[in-house]
């Protein structure tokens, strides 16, 4: 087998680990750093369950090899509180936007990703934006609700 | 874990080409594409050649002429970009729909042609842009227009050794717009069941001075129906003609029955989807 020494930033923190190359940043993230938030669900990028934020822009981390996240920043659902839960998370279950929740961590990342590029999306634009994150319980509308009702808190900050 | 393989990682497109030469080894760019083959137990690369140190395939270089946009850059980019907006419309709409945002973020322009797929968003629209490819070999480097690169499904004119290294775009003219609309079952995550790329340009009086149409999924590779442009050149715009114009599309296409569709409604789509097109490029401009 093929392996690498990678430094990787997650959630601020650094970690060194050497690691096989096929191993995808999904994996290194649950099974190297037991930061199991981040799900996988298809493994072949069609739910967005595995959603991260590398270095800005979110990704389906079952696609990313983890020695290509080498030396950079990743924010997973582990890293988006502070202190406090995050507007998105508290809107996520003000507007019942979770139900089994599997999904959940996901959509919270695409959902920033976005916010942190456009702060006042409309619900036309957040459809658009997660349609790369598959929910089978809630129909979308509340996690709508919730992503437009999480922008308005962070605006007032 | 994916299935294992041995992972290259040059620093320079020389590299990247030498080591293509010498061995079996793939080309990896975003992998959205070879990752998923991988993962579903239809793909076993031995060496996989990754080219994301090589920042000379992220070059984007305005020229008086036109654009040069390197193979790496992400559809993200044609998705954003005020250029590609309003100036290579349907290259934005193309790239703006191919999977998710996740998959726009990773997925590239290059990775999208030389996977070579039929259905590929950006190949029309690239198409009807007049876009030229910039393939690089360990010691040359040669250009070809996009309409020769596909041979056939999954089969491009990239020999051995050489990498594609930058699209160029040649500036539209000044009274010009276009469109691209791509059928599919579902709003999102799915492949064209049929895509339309249309371009029209005008002349001083209002006559079709240009047109160009292409087709994906329309045949074993993208195409472009160059006898309904010479149908559209030099005539007044208007409902009936771009609907005979779709007709003569219609009969320069091939495409196949597959599971996701018939060749019979394909052959349909080509004809109400180029009318639309083409009246809806018209109306843009």
């Amino acid at each position: 087998m093929d392996w690498r020494d990678v430094t990787v930033y997650v959630n601020g923190d650094e970690y060194t680990k050497t690691i096989p190359v096929q191993m995808t940043l999904a994996e290194f993230l649950r099974d190297e750093l037991f930061l199991t938030g981040t799900k996988i669900g298809c493994n072949e990028g069609e739910c967005g369950a595995c959603t991260v934020i590398l270095d800005g822009v979110a990704v389906n981390s079952c696609l990313v090899l983890a020695v290509h996240a080498d030396g950079k920043n990743v924010l997973t659902i582990e890293g988006v509180s502070e202190g406090e839960l995050h507007p998105l998370q508290q809107a996520f279950l003000d507007a019942g936007a979770v139900q089994c929740g599997f999904c959940t961590p996901g959509m919270i990342m695409t959902a920033k990703a976005l916010l942190d590029r456009d702060p006042a999306p409309s619900r036309e634009v957040i459809r658009k934006e997660i349609e790369g994150n598959l929910c089978r319980c809630t129909g979308y509308n509340r996690i709508i609700d919730a992503v437009e009702k999480a922008a308005l808190m962070l605006q007032k900050r | 874990m994916l299935p294992a393989f041995k992972l290259l990682e040059p620093n320079t497109i020389e590299e990247a080409c030498r080591i293509a030469l010498d061995t079996d080894g793939m080309f990896l760019a975003g992998a959205t594409d070879i990752f998923v083959a991988m993962h579903g137990g239809a793909l076993f690369p031995e060496t996989l050649i990754s080219l994301a140190k090589i920042d000379a395939l992220r070059d984007i270089r305005k020229t008086d002429q036109g654009i040069f946009i390197g193979a790496l850059t992400p559809h993200r980019y044609f998705e954003f970009n005020q250029v590609m907006k309003t100036r290579y419309t349907a290259i934005h709409e193309g790239c703006a729909q191919v999977g998710s945002p996740q998959i726009r973020n990773r997925g590239t322009i290059g990775g999208n042609l030389c996977n070579g797929a039929p259905s590929a968003d950006s190949a029309g629209p690239l198409l009807v842009f007049d876009a030229v490819c910039v393939i690089v070999g360990a010691a040359y480097e040669r250009t070809l227009p996009l309409r020769e690169f596909y041979l056939g499904p999954k089969k491009t004119a990239l020999r051995k050794g050489e990498l594609l290294k930058s699209i160029y775009l040649p500036e539209p003219v000044s009274r010009s717009a276009s469109r691209y609309i791509k059928f599919t079952r579902r709003n999102a995550m799915d492949l064209a069941l049929l895509g339309v790329s249309a371009y029209l340009a005008l002349d001083d009086s209002g006559g079709i001075a240009d047109a160009r149409l292409a087709l994906t999924t329309a045949g074993p590779t993208p195409i472009r129906a160059g006898e309904a442009e010479r149908r559209l050149i030099g005539h007044k715009p208007c409902d009936s003609l771009f609907s005979e114009a779709a007709a003569i599309a219609e009969n320069e296409s091939l495409p196949r029955t597959s599971w996701r569709s018939s060749k019979e409604f394909r052959l349909k789509l080509v004809k109400s989807l180029t009318e639309k097109a083409l009246r809806e490029a018209f109306e843009r401009i």
